[in-house]
């Protein structure tokens, strides 16, 4: 992506994104292959947290073939879903705290915890990013033996390492100084343009869907929904940070009692006529794919709506009446993905 | 799995149906939390702001939808709420047909900031003109692109074996 | 052949070539550098120099950019070979990663970039998008053969190639400059 800027010495005036470098039709594409083949194609848009866009497809098709998952095939897949959830934050933190800032502390304390996630990842599905593991009905493989102990290692060293990073980083003058007042976006402008995601909870607003409207097996689950007052860029950080934290929490309370059974139904290879919406909240903010279903095994039509792009009004106008200097932590604290935007 | 007629969805149409009066066509539960509402295009901008009156404040997406075979082409506008908490899990679709060659349509952008990019989207993807736009230019295609609306039926791409 | 240095020097015609050990030789000050460089043994320690020091541009293009991300990080470390990915322009490196899906939009960006790199510079395509097209071959806005706009030295195959194979690749590019012409016709 590239934004223009026009400025006045050094503040900045007018910004416009020009957007569009990543945009591979992935909605034309989807209306041409079938259903199954469509999953490897819409969870690359956001490839470091393909889980939650392959979710978000699959649920209108359920929906509209009335399929029903069964109980653990729904745990697994928030499960898979929470650790994504964990690894995509580090790799938002790390680029915002890391590139944008200027240190290269917090892109090696990201990338390096990352790899031990992206390990789990592999354990379970086959693969570091790209899963494909969602299907109409289920998921496609069963916990493999000794993934639950793994789990629990990987997140008590996650947990230390966190507090690690708060003292070395969050506390730390240097950022914070840069971070601090800087964007801010107050609860009214943020409801009006319409922002998801961390952005939206950093304004004062704690809304989410796991919470509002729950799918998977949210709703059996505790957890908070972390949210500040004042908008900045900092608590964009913080409560990508927080999340992080609530996320190993239900990680931990879902290890303990995963139910018996099967992980899958068998599900029709058609879309029947009809229309259905998915809402799943991933990491950058709230995904919607809307399905119309002609009958046959190709969709009719997918619109998928990312969290980077509804996020992407909000750039514009943080970037009025700042400084260039602020321009790299207010971008990296929205934490745009171009790829999801541009699909 | 249609809201059986005590569900909070069909509380949600009557009150739907109270605030709008004559002024929409259709007005009916699709699925838990889905309530869809048809509106003609000359009504569009008087259904859309009783909908923001009766507290759907945001848009979650804004997309087209074209029926070569029934020779309409939609507009979907897809509307939710975060300040009331009846409406949070939500989602209205605001549906508005329209013909299919040079289609157009009062943009509902001073209603609600948040569909601005989606509307300048459905107009390079669709050919849909939204009057009133305040910025209706290309936002995602190249620079010369000279084919087709791409999302139109009438631009095909080879399908796969 | 007369081995005759005078001779040598009265005639006009063009240098002896490099099998003949230089006598008396006449030529520009470039040919010379370019004989004396081009052969070894300071062939092999400038092409040492170059491919102990490959500088990637930070050209982010698609979704592979997160394996070449993870390949950066501490795990794969590729500043044991000398990868130092923190460098702001163009101007300063010569290694060109294509990573993922090339659009028409993006590619005369590409192009853009690739002029303004200086000599010598190599480019790397990185995943199966950037190979042949991939998984999005028959969509409308993308270029499925980026030879056509650029020479590629390497082909790293995979969606995502894991950061092993990114590195394999970078190694068979650093064989590939061992063995190449410093300065070649």
């Amino acid at each position: 992506m590239r934004i223009k800027l026009k400025t006045d010495g050094d503040i900045i005036v007018e910004a416009t994104p020009d957007i569009g470098y990543v945009h591979r039709g992935c909605e034309k594409i989807a209306e041409s292959r079938n259903i199954i083949k469509n999953i490897p194609m819409l969870e690359r848009p956001n490839i470091a947290d393909s889980s939650h866009l392959n979710w978000s497809y699959i649920a209108p098709i359920e929906k509209l073939q009335r399929v029903e998952v069964p109980e653990r095939g729904l745990h697994i897949r928030t499960m898979l879903c929470e650790i994504n959830r964990i690894a995509s934050h580090l790799y938002g933190m790390a680029i915002m705290g890391g590139i944008f800032s200027g240190h290269t502390t917090m892109y090696m304390f990201g990338f390096g915890d990352r790899e031990l996630l992206l390990d789990l990842h592999e354990m379970l599905t086959g693969a570091r990013m790209t899963f494909s593991f969602f299907v109409p009905g289920g998921v496609r493989r069963d916990l493999p033996k000794g993934f639950v102990e793994k789990l629990a290692q990987t997140l008590d060293y996650i947990e230390r390492h966190l507090s690690a990073i708060d003292r070395v980083f969050v506390s730390n003058p240097l950022f914070v100084e840069r971070a601090r007042g800087v964007g801010i976006l107050s609860k009214d402008d943020a409801i009006k343009l319409g922002v998801v995601g961390p952005v939206l909870r950093a304004s004062g607003v704690a809304c989410d869907v796991r919470r509002d409207a729950p799918y998977g097996v949210y709703d059996r689950v505790d957890f908070e929904v972390p949210s500040f007052k004042e908008g900045d860029s900092l608590s964009r950080w913080l409560v990508r940070f927080e999340e992080m934290k609530q996320s190993i929490s239900i990680l931990r309370q879902l290890m303990r009692d995963i139910p018996k059974g099967p992980i899958a139904r068998k599900s029709p290879l058609i879309v029947p006529r009809g229309e259905a919406i998915g809402r799943v909240e991933s990491s950058r903010g709230e995904i919607n794919h809307y399905v119309v279903g002609d009958g046959g095994d190709k969709p009719f039509r997918v619109k998928m709506s990312t969290g980077s792009f509804k996020n992407l009004a909000a750039l514009p106008f943080l970037l009025k009446g700042v400084r260039i200097g602020d321009m790299p932590i207010i971008y990296g604290s929205l934490d745009y993905w171009p790829v999801e935007a541009d699909r | 799995m249609s809201a059986t007629p005590s569900s909070p969805e069909q509380d949600i149409v009557v009150a739907i149906k109270e605030q709008l009066g004559s002024a929409v066509e259709n007005v009916t539960a699709l699925d838990k939390g889905r309530i869809s509402v048809i509106a003609r295009k000359e009504v569009a901008r008087d259904v859309a702001v009783l909908l923001q009156r009766f507290g759907l404040d945001h848009t979650l997406a804004v997309s087209g939808v074209d029926h070569p075979w029934e020779n309409h082409l939609d507009v979907v506008y897809f509307l939710s709420s975060y300040s009331h908490d009846n409406l949070k899990h939500v989602v209205v679709l605001l549906k508005i047909h329209l013909e299919r060659e040079n289609p157009s349509l009062p943009s509902l952008t001073p209603i609600w900031e948040s569909a601005n990019l989606f509307e300048r989207e459905t107009y390079e993807m669709f050919g849909v003109n939204f009057e009133g736009h305040p910025n209706l230019q290309k936002l995602l295609l190249q620079d010369n692109w000279d084919g087709p609306p791409p999302l139109k039926k009438d631009l095909k791409i080879p399908e796969l074996a | 052949m007369s081995t005759d240095p005078s001779k040598e020097s009265q005639s006009s015609s063009p240098p002896e070539e490099m099998s003949q050990p230089p006598g008396i030789w006449v030529g520009s000050l470039r040919d010379l550098v370019e004989r004396v460089v081009g052969s070894a043994p300071l062939k092999y320690l400038v092409n040492w120099s170059r491919l102990y020091s490959l500088w990637p541009v930070h050209l982010t293009t698609a979704c592979c950019s997160a394996e070449f991300g993870a390949m950066m990080g501490p795990r794969y470390d590729p500043e044991r070979y000398g990868m130092q990915a923190v460098v702001g322009s163009m101007r300063q490196s010569d290694l060109l990663i294509i990573e993922g899906t090339v659009t028409k939009k993006m590619l005369k960006r590409i192009k853009v970039i690739w002029e303004q790199m200086p000599n010598p510079k190599y480019a790397i395509a990185m995943g199966d998008c950037a190979c042949s097209g991939g998984l999005f071959h028959d969509s409308y806005s993308i270029i499925n053969d980026i030879e056509k706009a650029i020479p590629i030295d390497i082909y790293v195959p995979g969606c995502p190639p894991r950061p092993e194979a990114l590195l394999n690749g970078i190694i068979k590019l650093r064989e590939k400059i061992r063995r190449e012409e410093v300065y070649p016709k």
